[in-house]
């Protein structure tokens, strides 16, 4: 027995002659499509208390669920994506042996995996906000539309989807909206890069390198050679996904105090919030742009994305802390045994609150922030792994303990370490820039799956 | 200050209680470490006032950790011919293990060859968690770690789905474990021992 080459022989990579189309038409539009620019939306979460009313909603729904393959389509007034926690799918009367076969850390919920996430201190799931972390957030619906009459049509497709359903109840809903030009709370450019899902489409702009399709839908070949085998039954995992939904407070006048305190000029304040990043306020990179802003670099679609840090590795232009080197690595790590095709995910950000007006240092109470959905088939590799490992750990990069300077979970004892000659400077007291506010696990089946679940129970009633 | 005078004497009854039960279970035990045990309680009491850099905790599923290193130990048998060609690895390695630099978390490792070759005792120290990190030694150093266990019964392939379940079932968590530097990773030390070495020089430098 020489289990070594049996082993071998089953890896060896022979995928590369065909690469498989995915089914856009039964992909929800929300995995595989940027939010529209501008956009304004809404996001709904739903109870469940009675299987068959929870049904009789999602056949109400479904027509109006959006697909990948014509989202774009300019007479419809937005787009409606749908998920399921483990707890709706249960509402839902999903049968037992298909529940146990989703993976554990979808079955526990973010909330009890808030050790491995170290969403501790101000970040514990015990200070989110109501329902997040309660077994009542069962289906979250997201709706996005260019402007606020056609969200409205949307919401009220929403709305008759349960009415006179008693048993199916709002719990939460939240509205979102783009701020001025396109930029998060912070001030910075936002949205700019996403992983190419390989045989979706074309490439568009602000995409990198293509990644295997199924690290983000299930039913391909992902970067390991494999297609998923679970949840069962393949009616309701293929063409479906995993969402990790994280809803964000951005305290931007602390982010404001803190660059001037370091900081002995607007410049260098503009600098150290660039170093932070690892873009500056335009979206320019410091890998392409090290010294100043380059906002004509910025709007580019095309180049503020084409960059790899393959003339940095010394961290002088793009720290290895800053945001975007930790979040999305590209070849900073290709000498590391960290295989990093397999910690990807899609990130589906938007913004909520008002802006705190240019200038102010003091905080006005307002909630902003942003909510981000952040898409892989594997949470557990994808987004736990970045949490745990590039987020809130600095080890991989052989910083310590260092955090993610802006959105670490840092308590007013982080450090920020910027590499430059002749020595580096390094940053003491770095506060909680950004605070959980909720999160949750959904599943994000294909449209085919919804279709099964809606139809769950009517053979055996 | 209410809190304070609330929960110590408990934990000082708590530590009391197992100081007790030691003492018995040693009073039934040899003399010479019936007298041991009393001179350590001593200096130990003296002691006992600091709270040490870091305590014993779960790393993960299973195993043990302090502070950022954890262990990790597995005995499970042999393959057929699996201790003969282990053997002739390790033979061959002498001692070099340059290869496992790179993965740039692991402290130590060590092969105890056990009950006539039947059994193998595999151990390690190592930073933060081995589970999230299984897919990348299964995508980058699949050789490295599928030539050492293969030779174990059993071993299911590093980039099997089952690996994971394979090892949590024969690993065997420590009771006891003393690490002398809890709060540093293998990288810290790498950084620190680069950080020595500059400023020796720059000593030198002002000296000379």
């Amino acid at each position: 027995m020489n289990l070594g080459t049996e082993r071998g022989a089953v890896v060896e990579p022979n995928l590369k002659a065909e690469v498989p189309v995915v089914e856009a038409s039964d992909v929800q539009a929300i995995v595989l499509r940027p939010r529209p620019k501008p956009y304004r939306g809404e996001y709904v979460i739903l109870r469940i208390q009675d299987a068959a009313q929870g049904r009789e909603m999602l056949r109400r729904l479904l027509p109006h669920v959006a697909p990948a393959d014509e989202w774009w389509v300019a007479t419809l007034p937005g787009w409606l994506g749908i998920a399921f926690t483990f707890e709706g799918l249960k509402a839902l009367g999903v049968p037992q042996a298909s529940l146990d076969s989703f993976p554990i850390e979808f079955r526990e919920g973010m909330a009890a995996r808030a050790e491995i996430l170290h969403d501790w201190g101000a970040n514990a799931p015990e200070h989110w906000e109501h329902p997040f972390g309660t077994p009542d957030i069962h289906v979250a619906l997201a709706i996005y539309a260019k402007n606020e009459q056609d969200l409205q049509r949307v919401l009220e497709l929403a709305r008759r989807a349960h009415a006179e359903l008693p048993q199916i109840s709002v719990v939460y809903r939240m509205q979102f909206g783009e701020l001025p030009e396109g930029r998060n709370p912070f001030g910075f450019k936002d949205g700019l890069h996403n992983p190419h899902v390989e045989g979706s489409g074309p490439a568009g702009p602000g995409s990198e390198a293509s990644i295997k399709a199924g690290e983000f839908i299930l039913g391909y070949p992902d970067e390991n050679g494999e297609t998923a085998q679970a949840p069962v039954p393949r009616e309701l995992r293929h063409n479906g996904t995993f969402v990790a939904y994280r809803k964000f407070h951005m305290d931007v006048a602390a982010f404001r105090r803190y660059l001037r305190a370091q900081a002995s000029s607007p410049e260098e304040e503009e600098l150290i919030a660039a170093k932070m990043v690892g873009r500056w306020r335009s979206g320019a990179p410091l890998v392409l742009a090290p010294d100043r802003d380059e906002p004509k670099l910025g709007t580019d679609p095309i180049r503020n994305d084409a960059f790899s840090y393959a003339d940095d590795m010394k961290g002088l232009k793009c720290p290895f802390s800053a945001h975007i080197r930790r979040v999305n690595p590209r070849d900073a790590l290709k000498d590391e045994v960290v295989a990093v095709n397999l910690h990807h995910f899609l990130r589906r950000g938007t913004n909520y609150g008002p802006p705190l007006p240019e200038g102010v240092l003091e905080d006005d109470g307002a909630e902003r922030g942003g909510v981000f959905l952040l898409i892989g088939a594997h949470l557990k590799r994808q987004f736990e792994f970045i949490q745990s490992q590039w987020v809130t750990d600095g080890n991989f990069i052989s910083h310590g303990t260092e955090q993610d300077p802006l959105i670490g979970n840092n308590d007013g004892d982080g450090d920020f370490t910027i590499p430059q000659r002749p020595v580096r400077r390094r940053l003491h007291g770095l506060p909680r820039f950004v605070t959980v506010r909720g999160g949750a696990y959904c599943f994000i089946p294909g449209l085919r799956a919804l279709r099964w679940l809606a139809a769950l129970g009517s053979s055996s009633a | 200050m209410a809190t304070q005078t609330a929960t110590k004497p408990e934990s000082n009854q708590t530590v009391e209680k197992k100081v007790q039960r030691l003492r018995e279970l040693y009073a039934a035990g040899p003399e010479a470490g019936k007298t041991a045990l009393e001179n350590l309680i001593r200096d130990l009491k003296s002691a006992a006032e600091h709270e040490p850099a870091s305590r014993m905790s779960s790393a993960g599923r299973i195993g043990s950790s302090q502070g950022t290193v954890s262990e990790l130990l597995v005995i499970a048998p042999f393959a057929p011919g699996g201790a003969e060609r282990l053997r002739a690895l390790l033979e061959l390695r002498n001692g070099d293990f340059s290869d496992t630099d790179k993965v740039g978390t692991v402290h130590d490792m060590r092969f105890v060859f056990l009950d006539n070759d039947t059994k193998l005792l595999f151990a390690t120290a190592y930073d933060g968690a081995w589970d999230p990190y299984i897919d990348d030694f299964a995508t980058k150093i699949p050789n490295e770690m599928d030539t050492f266990f293969t030779t174990f019964e059993g071993w299911p392939g590093i980039r099997s789905p089952e690996v994971k379940d394979w090892i949590v079932k024969h690993q065997i968590p420590a009771i006891g474990w003393y690490v002398a530097h809890p709060d540093l990773t293998v990288r810290d030390i790498r950084r620190l021992k680069r950080i020595g070495k500059a400023v020796d020089e720059f000593l030198d430098k002002i000296n000379g």
